[in-house]
Parts: C-alpha cells; structure tokens; sequence
C-alpha cells in the first residue's frame, strides 16, 4: 500500500518541512491505536490534504503534530529536526512540554470558532506576537492590519468576537496564527462547522496561502476544495494509511484502492442528489 | 407614628451610622481579602494534585457545614484557649468572613475556571503562550466574567451576616440600635420598631447598589 516505510531509519526526507515517521496514538484503556504506523512527509511550500471518514484519525494526527496530545511511538520532525518522540505508557501524558518558541513554529485553526472572547480582534491577532514572540508593539499591529486586509476583514480590527460571523472568526483564527510566521499550519476541518455560504470565504483565504507558497496540513470534508488545494493527498482510515498520492488529481479520478474508490463515491452520490433539486 | 422622636434624639443618628460604620468596616475588609483568598483556593481546586484536592475539600466542607456563629465562637475563645491568641471581637469576626468567603469563593471560581472551555487552552498553547500567560490572558479573564454576578451575591450575604458580630461583644449598627432601645424603653416604648426600621434602611442602601450591579452584570455578559 505504502512504501513510505522503507525510509523509517533514514528519519526525516530532505527539503520536508514536517516529517511523521511511524506515529503511534493510543489512549489510556484502549486497545485500538488511533493511529498506527502513520508516516508521511510535507516538503516545503506543498499542501497536504488529508481525507477519511469520521473518526479515522484525522484530527488527533493534526493534534499529535500541534503537540496537544502525547504521542506513544514514532516521530515527528520539523525542518528536519525531531520535535516529538512517542513514549509508550504516554497515554495520560498532557500536552507536550516542547518550549513555547517551538509552538509558534506550527499553527493550528480548530473546527470550532476559538478566537479568545475576552479580547477584539485586534488583541486576539496581536497576543502571541506581543506576548511569545517579544516583538514591537507598532511593528506586530501594522502586520495585524495588513493581515485583516488580506482577508478582507480590516475593518472589523475593533470588533469583539461575539459581534462576528463565523466565517469571519475563522479568518481571523487564520490571521491569528499567520501572524507567527508558522513553518506549518495545521487546519482542521476549519469550515465544518460553518454555514454553507460562508465556507467558501475562508476556503478563498486558504487558497491565496497555498499560492503564496505556505506549508499546510488540511483536514476536511470538503472534496472539491481538497481536489482544487492538494499537492499530496492521505486517506486514513481506523488510525491506517489507506491510501497516499502525491497526484491528487489521480487519487480523485481513479484512486488505487477499492476502499478510497467506496469512499469517495459517498460524496458523488450526496453531489448527484443535490443537483437534482 | 408613635415614637418616632426617637430617631431625632440628639446622638441617635449619629451612633447608628457609626455603628453602621462598622459593619461596613467588617464586611468591606472581608470581602476584599476574600478575593485572592478565593482566587487562590478555587485555583488549588482545579490542580490535579490529590493531597491538595483533599485538603481543599476538607477546608470547604467545614467552612460550610459549620454554622457561621460557631465558627465565631471557635475563632474567638478557641484560639485564644488552645493557640493563647488573643483576637478582639472584630478581628474575629474579619478572620472567620475571609475564611468563610474565601472557600465560598474558591468553589465559585473553581467552577468558572472548569466552565472555560477546554479549547481556549488548547489555542493558547498552540500560539505559545506558556501556562502561566494562558493562564492570566484567556482563562482567568473569561472565568471573571462568569464569577462576578455570583460574587457580588456572596458579597451581599457577607455583609448581612455581619450581624452575627453582636454575639461576640462588637458594636456594630445591631447593637447600637438594640443599646438606644434599650436606653429609652420608658420614655419611647414604642421606639424599638423606628429603630429597627431605620437599620433596615441602612443594610438595604448597603446591598442594594450590590444587588443591582450583580444584576446588570449577569444581563450584559448573558449573551457573550
């Protein structure tokens, strides 16, 4: 299925920006791993999309990488550098203890609209820069601004969250991680949670970043975006690798395997419904 | 209006306020110790630690199954008897509010703190913020917000328990009422209700104000 494995001992691929060799997750009175023997590479300025139905793993792999959840076996390496090293007996483990400089190198946007509700936009965007990063107050909220006019939300600097769509959390949510300068980020399934016209304003946002050479890990449901953004494509399933293609357009058209073939089909068939309304 | 000559006596008013005085004096100093006292056992009681936890639990649970009276009467002729410390009446009185507001407090800030949720923290980390920055940037903050109707509640009943001062010997605005009273039972019997009356007034116009900034709270951050 894959030969990915065939590079474990040689660690992290040359010009990834994230590695994940051999991820191992598993919870505390669980005998099934959520994800087992993952490994991928995410090499510098490229998409990776990763599909699959629900509860297959893919949001715990986001979080594993996030450091939220402690990891019982494998690697994860960023630009080369091994970040996370599974223990096993981890399970109870909190968060990761990497260093909070480490944490602003990976930036993550959750499903759920998680702005900071005690802060305006503005704070929001400018906390970790100010607060982590030491940087100059005047340098951090011209940046800010130039951010909120990229996502066309400059206007909306004072605003407090509850005064906000979702979408426009979303973006902002965006913004909020960006402004770090992550090597990666991590977006899981940003629009789930979103109403039907307002998916397709963060979705143009992720886009633009893609074009603008950014490194991403993008979990979502929404194949047609997944087809149009993917350089490299995962389909997990139970905690496995199902499938793995660097030719997204192949994976979506004739993909490999007759479980990938099953699962796509399911969204054919919600599109070919829907049209016929 | 039989006896209300009572209250324009010369000294009658102005001892009443100074008796008033002092239970504000109470529960003012109460209250504000109260806060970090709460803020820091309701922050023990979210800690993961078992023998913190315990004692917690155990510090909570006396302050409330005791009755407040009792804990006065421990405070005031037990530490003097078992400890040979000596606190007057109204350092007493102080001592077992900020004990009693303290774990009421605490168990409402606890309970902010776990209504926060779990991805608030989660956000921060991933941004960098270390526990601590977390910790006073997004958790505490929003955990206020939620704390501060029922606070302000706990504020009221603290002031109104004051009254239990009277039982160690403090002349507070009770007592002062009850000693005019009694001073003028021949001349004014009908004296008593006017009096009490008026220290009625005085612990409404003390927790009303309360009342009303708990109320506008509550509607203001319903919606956030």
């Amino acid at each position: 299925m894959t030969d990915i494995d065939a590079n474990v001992s040689a660690g992290a691929a040359k010009g990834a920006a994230l590695s994940v060799r051999n991820l191992v997750k598993q919870y505390a009175n669980a005998d099934r791993r959520v994800l087992d023997d993952v490994s991928f590479d995410v090499p510098k300025g490229r998409v990776l999309v990763v599909v699959g139905p629900s509860g297959s793993g893919k949001s715990t792999l986001l979080r594993t990488i996030a450091g939220l959840e402690p990891i019982q076996g494998g690697q994860i390496a960023l630009e080369g550098k091994v970040i996370e090293t599974g223990k096993p007996g981890s399970e109870k483990d909190g968060r990761s203890a990497r260093s909070s400089e480490l944490r602003t190198h990976i930036g993550m946007v959750f499903q759920s609209y998680d702005l900071f509700p005690n802060k305006t936009v503005l704070g929001n965007i400018m906390m970790a820069p100010l607060l982590v990063q030491k940087r100059d107050k005047a340098e951090v909220e011209r940046e800010a601004l130039e951010l909120l006019g990229k996502v066309g939300l400059a206007d909306r600097k004072d605003s407090w969250p509850h005064e906000l769509s979702g979408g426009q959390r979303q973006r902002i949510a965006i913004c909020r991680a960006l402004i770090l300068h992550p090597e990666v980020l991590l977006f899981d399934e940003i629009t789930a949670a979103l109403d039907p016209e307002m998916v397709r304003e963060v979705l143009d946002v992720v886009i633009g970043l893609a074009q603008a050479g950014q490194t991403m890990v993008i979990v979502t449901h929404e194949m047609r975006f997944a087809r149009a953004i993917a350089d490299e494509i995962i389909m997990l399933e139970d905690g496995h690798i199902v499938e793995q293609s660097t030719d997204p357009e192949r994976f979506f058209t004739e993909p490999e395997t007759e479980r990938a073939r099953q699962f796509l089909r399911t969204f054919e068939f919600e599109r070919a419904s829907h049209d016929q309304q | 209006m039989q006896g209300a000559e009572i209250l324009l006596l010369p000294g009658v008013m102005p001892r009443l306020l100074q008796g008033l005085w002092v239970t504000v004096w109470i529960a003012a100093v109460s209250v504000i110790v109260s806060v970090p006292v709460g803020l820091l056992v309701g922050w023990l009681m979210t800690l993961k630690n078992p023998v913190v936890r315990v004692l917690m639990r155990i510090y909570l649970d006396f302050i409330r199954i005791m009755p407040q009276l009792a804990l006065l009467f421990l405070a005031y002729y037990g530490f003097a008897r078992w400890f040979d410390w000596n606190l007057d009446a109204t350092g007493a009185c102080v001592l077992v509010f900020i004990l009693w507001g303290g774990a009421e407090l605490g168990d409402l800030v606890r309970g902010a703190l776990q209504s926060i949720p779990e991805i608030q923290a989660e956000s921060a980390y991933v941004l960098g913020l270390t526990g601590w920055q977390s910790f006073v940037h997004v958790i505490l903050p929003q955990a206020l917000r939620r704390l501060l109707p029922a606070s302000v509640n706990l504020a009221t009943r603290i002031v109104k328990t004051t009254s239990l001062a009277v039982l160690l010997g403090v002349v507070e605005v009770i007592k002062v009422g009850q000693q005019i009273i009694d001073a003028n039972r021949f001349q004014y019997p009908d004296g008593t209700l006017w009096i009490y009356g008026v220290i009625f007034f005085m612990y409404f116009i003390v927790c009303w104000p309360l009342s009303i900034v708990a109320r506008r709270l509550e509607k203001r951050w319903a919606n956030d």
